[in-house]
């Protein structure tokens, strides 16, 4: 019972309410305490609060219902009343909210928001409050301020001047929930002698009072003091605009182009274009057309009727216009086709700002490029194509410089990075930035000097430029590590002082300390090399972090017996002296790369080994999904698949829906090997990409499309993995000179009835070769089989039993 | 964002240095700890027009209603006091909107 309590209090922390109250239900089934109910009652109102953020209303007022006592008061209480409020139920809103007056069940955080919404809610439906209420008491009071409020708007609606309002407004006590009203009926008696006074005391109406409307409709309605009063951020609702017409006693005529204009605005873009071009005379000349031109890509059919109103459009005004109408209705060919009618046109212009205009255009279709794939570009890819049109209409916009590297570099665009990283330095010679690109570039070319050169450049511009120095260090380190596995220490211990010269001494590297201690243990110097080994593994972190991150430089270096003996003893001892607590398991995935983790995973696994039990451990935390995809991702990259399982396994157990935890479960049992996916495996992640997808968890759904990818050679990006679907699909790409979609229909068909299993049960029955005889004679008798040249069905057939064996399939080939 | 130029109050034509002195003249009126939102929209329509390139940024790519709102403020006759009453029913929807912006306001809603 306890641990079903622990549990639901753990999910609780990480925000599963829902998991919360199931947990609870059957803790309270199984033993009705009411410290149970009370923690039920807490999941349910935290329930509530998710749902409400949601928008979900209905649901968020059922989830509180749960949560009533006897009284019927709710947790929440605030929350309830809103949830009521934003159902249209004002009245119930007013009948539960008068429930908590005089009592002290509300939360002192929003006991004022409480009361001043309960307030507005008696005003726009007031109801007679329990009449048996004692006068001296905290109800009746209230009621006495509510029937001063209610008498005192009734006088300033009906037309009653000021000196007969002023006695009824001091019958509202300032500490009343009713202050807002006396001060907004105060500012409008106000308003016709003193707007400055008027618009001072609408100031200490909070922005989150339910009088807040009213307040900037008043506000919006007061002469306006160009210094004191700019536009109004938010376009004034309909009942501001008929609260300002009428406080105006504006005449009938202009009422009702105000009404017009009031209905045209709710019809829509076309309606008000229209409104505004058969008004145009009675309107201000430069602001009708303006609004009609900003209007126009919303209603791109009034075109003709504005051009005929106002004049005609400049060309490239008129594609603007189209291009930002397509865009509104999602058509992106045509929003392109646009765009570059757009740029084009600016080209032609004589405006100064033509080319930079262009330059706008091409970085806005880029950006469009990489969210729709309708966007075609040129040769290359899209982004790529339109921001190198963009800086060569508009060269020095230094983000889009940044972009384009960024882009060049993922793409493998090795030749062109380089060019525009060199150029960019002529450029920008100032901008860090430009110049650790130029760092970077120059690493990949393997132009060290060059390299050395921009990293002190970058210093010499910013003296605290970690990133730089960082990467410098990383340099020399692995220059070092190169030396060292070749058995010249001295050399390496040359390189790693060098690294030195890029490190700060008041942030010192983990790593160059740790480096310099394996290296100084090979040169024999053992008293130094433990000193520096031991303040690296502290500055890496100390503990199992520490020792395991030096443990992974170890096993790069392919240090000596005698130090790795020293970091195993470490290793150990660490970690039984102190259970593992998230943090550290984090920090431990973190200290090392996934780049690294794939450079040298043989060296790594044996290490991830060596913590396994304090990695186990560590899976009874309560991890959320979030929190442990960096764990996953190093255990996964490691090969340490029984541990992912088991990390899985208890995060399953946690929250069962979470689509994290499945797809680990999934690449636990498959090692990995996508492969290895059964049908129903297969189909399980897609439906968690579909799942995610329709949730907008997009990091989810890519993680396992980049997995179900992940076959190697398979066609990417043909948008369904239906396609390879089957018990494997082992090796198919290698076979040269065959269309990928054909080989993997005929993989798809023959391997349902030549599975792995029976080529594994073929091979051990029959041996390879005649293996090999077996499943050719059976991917033949397959209906596509026999479409295809007996070679490369006998290719597809080694492949398959090559796979089995364990062989590389490009040895065979 | 609706149309920086306008929530600012400047013409579309204002330079860096105008731009800056009415923001900065913004901000003194109405401070963040007081006007957090008012704030957030200042601040949001001076990141847009901070420099000549955002300008024409804003002015190629972004829809400006900043006109209407000026043609509906000239519909209303600033000019004019306010000096006569509003109908019960215009305060009593002034109320609902101001409840319902209230009930979406605190994160929960």
């Amino acid at each position: 019972m306890c641990s079903l309590a622990a549990k639901a209090s753990e999910v609780m922390g990480l925000g599963d309410f829902k998991e919360a109250i199931e947990l609870l239900k059957r803790l309270v089934k199984q033993d009705p305490q009411p410290r149970w109910r009370e923690m039920l009652a807490d999941a349910y109102a935290g329930r509530a609060r998710s749902l409400a953020a949601k928008g979900m209303f209905d649901e968020a007022e059922t989830a509180l219902n749960k949560t009533a006592a006897a009284d019927g008061t709710v947790r929440e209480p605030l929350l309830y009343v809103q949830c009521l409020a934003k159902r249209g139920q004002l009245g119930k809103a007013f009948q539960h909210a008068v429930k908590y007056i005089g009592t002290d069940k509300v939360p002192a955080a929003s006991a004022a928001r409480m009361a001043e919404l309960t307030a507005a809610l008696w005003l726009v439906a007031p109801v007679r409050v329990d009449a048996q209420a004692d006068p001296g008491s905290e109800l009746g009071q209230w009621a006495q301020s509510a029937a001063a409020a209610q008498q005192s708007l009734t006088a300033w609606v009906e037309g009653k001047p000021a000196h007969e309002i002023e006695p009824l407004l001091s019958r509202i006590p300032m500490r009343s929930a009713f202050r807002p009203l006396r001060l907004i009926l105060k500012s409008l008696i106000t308003a016709p002698t003193d707007p400055a006074r008027a618009r001072q005391l609408l100031d200490s109406i909070g922005h989150h009072s339910p009088f807040a409307c009213w307040r900037d409709a008043i506000a919006a309605a007061l002469p306006e003091d160009a210094q004191e009063s700019p536009t109004n951020a938010a376009t004034p609702s309909r009942a501001q605009t008929l609260f300002a017409a009428e406080v105006k006693g504006l005449p009938a005529s202009e009422s009702q182009l105000l009404a017009e204009f009031v209905k045209a605005e709710r019809s829509g873009a076309a309606a008000l274009t229209s409104f505004l071009t058969s008004h145009a005379a009675a309107l201000p000349a430069t602001e009708a057309k303006s609004a009609c031109f900003n209007l126009l890509p919303r209603a791109p059919d009034r075109l003709r009727q504005v051009e005929s109103t106002f004049g005609n459009l400049s060309e490239f005004e008129r594609v603007r216009i189209l291009a930002l109408a397509a865009e509104a209705a999602s058509d992106w060919e045509l929003a392109e086709e646009q765009w570059c009618a757009a740029a084009k046109a600016t080209e032609r212009s004589a405006d100064p700002d033509s080319r930079l205009m262009a330059g706008v255009i091409y970085r806005h279709v880029a950006g469009l490029a990489e969210k729709h794939p309708e966007i075609a570009g040129g040769d290359t890819s899209p982004s790529i194509d339109y921001l190198e049109r963009s800086l060569r209409a508009d060269p020095d916009h230094l983000p889009a410089v940044l972009k384009l590297i960024g882009l060049y570099r993922t793409e493998g665009q090795d030749k062109d990075w380089h060019r525009l990283a060199e150029d960019a330095t002529q450029r920008f010679p100032q901008q860090s930035a430009i110049l650790l690109q130029a760092v970077d570039s120059a690493i990949a070319r393997k132009a060290y000097k060059k390299a050395v050169g921009f990293a002190r450049r970058i210093l010499a511009i910013d003296p605290i430029n970690q990133a730089v120095r960082q990467r410098m260090i990383e340099l020399q380190i692995t220059h070092a590590r190169r030396q060292a596995r070749s058995k010249r220490a001295d050399l390496a211990w040359k390189e790693l002082a060098k690294a030195g010269e890029w490190e700060r001494p008041d942030a010192p590297s983990g790593r160059l300390c740790v480096n310099q201690g394996l290296v100084a243990w090979e040169l024999g110097n053992a008293a130094d090399a433990e000193a520096r080994l031991r303040r690296g593994v502290e500055l890496a972190g100390g503990g199992v972090v520490g020792w395991f991150f030096a443990s992974v430089e170890h096993a790069r270096m392919k240090g000596g017996a005698a130090s790795g003996a020293v970091l195993r003893e470490e290793l150990v001892r660490a970690q039984k002296s102190v259970a593992p607590a998230k943090e550290d398991i984090l920090s431990a995935a973190l200290a090392i790369s996934d780049g690294e983790i794939a450079e040298a995973r043989k060296e790594i696994a044996p290490l991830v080994f060596r913590i396994r039990g304090w990695l186990l451990q560590g899976a009874r935390l309560a991890w959320s999904a979030g929190e442990i995809h960096p764990v996953c991702e190093m255990l996964r990259l490691a090969g340490a698949y029984d541990l992912l399982a088991d990390y899985a396994r208890l995060g399953l157990l946690r929250t069962p829906g979470d689509p994290t935890w499945k797809l680990y479960r999934i690449i636990a049992r498959v090692k990995g090997c996508a492969e290895r996916l059964s049908v129903r495996e297969e189909d399980e992640l897609m439906d968690l990409v579909e799942d995610a997808e329709a949730h907008e968890d997009f990091h989810t759904a890519n993680r396992i499309e980049r997995f179900l990818d992940s076959v190697p050679d398979f066609p990417k990006g043909t948008g369904s993995h239906s396609a390879r679907r089957g018990p494997s699909a082992k090796g198919v790409g290698s076979i040269d000179g065959i269309e990928d979609r054909i080989i993997s229909q005929l993989l798809a068909t023959s391997l349902e009835e030549t599975p792995p299993e029976m080529v594994e049960r073929l091979v051990a029955k029959l041996g390879r070769e005649r293996a090999i005889a077996e499943v050719l004679e059976r991917l033949r008798r397959t209906p596509v089989g026999e479409l295809f040249p007996a070679e490369n069905i006998r290719r597809v057939a080694e492949e398959m039993v090559n796979t089995v064996c364990g062989q590389s399939s490009k040895s065979v080939v | 964002m609706s149309d920086p130029f306008s929530i600012l109050g400047v013409g579309e034509d204002a330079d860096d240095d105008q731009i800056k002195q009415r923001y900065l003249s913004l901000v003194r009126l109405f401070p963040p700890d007081r006007e957090p939102e008012r704030f957030q929209a200042y601040r949001a329509a001076y990141e847009a027009l901070s420099d000549h390139r955002k300008r024409l940024e804003t002015k190629v790519l972004g829809i400006r209603d900043g006109a209407l709102g000026r043609i509906k403020s000239h519909l209303l006759a600033p000019s004019k006091p306010v000096c006569a009453r509003a109908s019960k029913t215009t305060v009593t929807a002034l109320l609902i909107d101001g409840i319902d912006r209230a009930c979406g306001q605190d994160g929960t809603a």
